[in-house]
């Protein structure tokens, strides 16, 4: 069963369960003005790190989300997306059955099941794994919401830190999934970027026909990826822990690992890429107006014979501030893929730093506008294959007006 | 004429004025209760109830109370109520509670919608309901069920003032922070007219986790 299956048969669950009661329903949806940078992006099958590729207004997205109780113990939630960007317009990003019996322990378990992400962001904590700070996502975030979901199991052991009079809430979390085994992919050859795109449960994201990847006597591998595919039967795995200090400071540290066998490759000549990587994220809260929020995350891939082969690590730095109906975020990014494989002509270094500048005004419950300027400075060695600058500087400033209905 | 019949409107004011004042002062007495923590500081918060013969005057009190939660805590953090007690749950969040009590007292569970105006549940047994949301482990919260009318709780300067029937009781202390038995706080009063008492606890309070009640941002945890 594939994780299309596996999110078609929870789904049709989701349904049935919801016609017999009725679910907590969230919409939220954005539509922006935006001025693009010159570059082009991968959606437009080139190199820029940037969603978009021309000045206008968009639908940015459309998010509903449903969530109930099954019973005491059990509950569900799903979230279902629109994109006018990308290959695939409709489809559901998240859907998990959650299982988390009462407890009076000082020790306590809860699983879920589905389709859904590792929480080990403290960024994407808005609706429907929205950030509520800033448009354009973190680096690590972008990565994340694009290439990454669990179709698994995730187990939890935790304790609140109330139950045992103690300042310190932990939570310990392991999961085996299947239907990720092209992780990887994206980073390797485009590179990191920044938006706020995630993939739907069968989505093909495209990128540039480098030459190097695309001609078949080169790597012969099409010039998208399809990253919620299983080709080796084999479970992936991650590890995470939670510590929180009251409800003030977090820190998250996770490690994954899709155990992807590198050296399967499917009709469409989609490899399995194995990918590997530590992601820490901390946040503090100096008070209910001001907090910090960072992450770093490092780890590498190899698809192949290490045809293609690199390390890459990535990390922000940002700063929040809220005033009455007023939030100004400001952060930095920094990333960079290194390669270290066995082809010299297929070139995937890539690098570079962002800063990102947010102010959104919330006008009541439903609507809210926001302004958005980002510019980066990003080097990708593969433009080299496309004749284009190996070294750019990219501007993109948005204007979004978002209506939130269910809160 | 006039004069003699203000004059006698008057003497019956001052005879009756003196009479209701005889009464209060004969039948009720107030009580002052000063309590202290261990290092001499007021230690606010904390429910005192009087148990005894007294309580037989029988004070008429409303018997329905409210276990509120506001911005993802129980408000307030201690409830005293009288046994026979009903108790509504109201949710004033835009998010979903599932409150619980796994306590001899009251074993329950209430699956709070936002907008939803649950049946009240009614406390018939006296004793500690510990409080807990399954939604937002945080939250912590405790309705103390006694078998009296006569309870308050604590001031921030750690005073409190009862208004009960002469007669003997025994005076009970609680609050989560306290480590001794509610035996060795226990003591016997007898009211007979108003009555200051000074109490010091004699161990430490368990710690401070009053941090966990703190105003939070938006967005402090997953949507």
């Amino acid at each position: 069963m594939n994780s299309a299956q596996v999110a078609a048969s929870i789904l049709c669950l989701f349904f049935s369960v919801a016609f017999v009661k009725a679910a907590e329903v969230k919409v939220l949806a954005q539509i922006n003005l935006v001025k693009s940078d010159r570059q082009a992006s991968w959606f437009e099958a080139d190199t820029g790190i940037l969603a978009y590729s021309e000045n206008g207004f968009n639908v940015q997205q459309g998010i509903l989300k449903l969530s109930d109780s099954i019973s005491s113990s059990l509950s569900y939630d799903m979230v279902a997306n629109y994109y006018q960007l990308g290959e695939q317009h409709l489809g559901f990003s998240q859907a998990q059955l959650i299982y988390k019996p009462l407890s009076a322990s000082k020790i306590r378990w809860r699983g879920r099941a589905g389709f859904f992400y590792p929480n080990m962001s403290l960024e994407n904590v808005d609706v429907g794994w929205l950030s509520p700070y800033t448009y354009t996502q973190s680096a690590i975030n972008s990565w994340i919401g694009e290439e990454l979901r669990v179709a698994g199991l995730e187990l939890t052991a935790y304790s609140p830190g109330r139950s045992r009079n103690s300042p310190f809430s932990w939570e310990f979390h392991a999961a085996a999934f299947k239907a990720n085994d092209p992780l990887g992919a994206i980073i390797t050859w485009r590179g990191f970027a920044l938006h706020d795109r995630q993939s739907l449960n069968n989505e093909r994201i495209r990128f540039a026909a480098y030459p190097t990847v695309v001609e078949t006597d080169r790597i012969n591998h099409p010039n998208y990826v399809e990253p919620f595919h299983e080709f080796d039967g084999r479970l992936g795995f991650y590890i995470g822990t939670h510590l929180n200090y009251f409800r003030q400071s977090s820190l998250r540290y996770y490690y994954f690992d899709n155990q992807a066998d590198p050296n399967q490759v499917n009709q469409q000549r989609l490899y399995g890429w194995r990918t590997r990587f530590h992601s820490l994220a901390v946040q503090h809260e100096f008070n209910a107006q001001n907090r910090l929020i960072a992450q770093w995350l490092s780890g590498d891939t190899v698809m192949g014979e290490r045809f293609v082969a690199a390390d890459f690590e990535s990390w922000y730095l940002m700063f929040s501030h809220s005033n009455k109906q007023h939030r100004v975020s400001i952060r930095y990014d920094n990333f960079k893929v290194i390669e270290d494989d066995v082809f010299a002509w297929d070139m995937n270094d890539s690098r570079g730093d962002a800063l990102t500048l947010a102010w959104r005004y919330t006008i009541n419950s439903y609507w809210q506008i926001g302004l958005e300027h980002h510019l980066n400075t990003n080097y990708a060695a593969s433009r080299q294959s496309l004749d284009q600058e190996l070294s750019i500087h990219q501007q993109q400033s948005l204007a979004v007006l978002q209506y939130r209905w269910g809160q | 004429m006039l004069n003699s019949i203000v004059k006698n409107l008057m003497l019956k004011l001052v005879i009756f004025t003196f009479t209701f004042n005889l009464c209060v002062a004969v039948d009720a007495s107030e009580l002052h209760i000063t309590l202290l923590t261990s290092d001499a500081k007021p230690m606010p918060n904390a429910v005192v109830y009087l148990l005894g013969s007294g309580q037989s005057g029988q004070q008429e009190i409303d018997r329905k109370a409210i276990m509120d939660q506001i911005d993802g805590q129980f408000s307030p953090h201690i409830l005293v109520v009288q046994k026979d007690t009903q108790v509504r749950f109201p949710n004033s969040d835009s998010i979903k509670h599932h409150v619980y009590s796994f306590s001899q007292a009251k074993v329950f569970e209430l699956q709070l919608y936002k907008g939803l105006d649950a049946e009240p549940l009614l406390f018939s047994k006296t004793g500690v309901v510990e409080l807990g949301c399954n939604v937002h482990d945080w939250m912590l919260g405790y309705i103390l069920v006694v078998d009296s009318p006569y309870f308050g709780k604590t001031n921030g300067s750690g005073e409190m003032t009862l208004n009960v029937p002469n007669g003997d009781y025994q005076l009970h202390i609680w609050h989560p922070r306290i480590v001794q038995t509610s035996e060795s706080l226990r003591q016997n009063i007898n009211m007979n007219g108003d009555t200051t008492l000074l109490l010091n606890l004699s161990q430490a309070l368990l710690p401070d986790l009053n941090q966990y009640e703190v105003e939070k941002g938006d967005f402090s945890e997953y949507e």
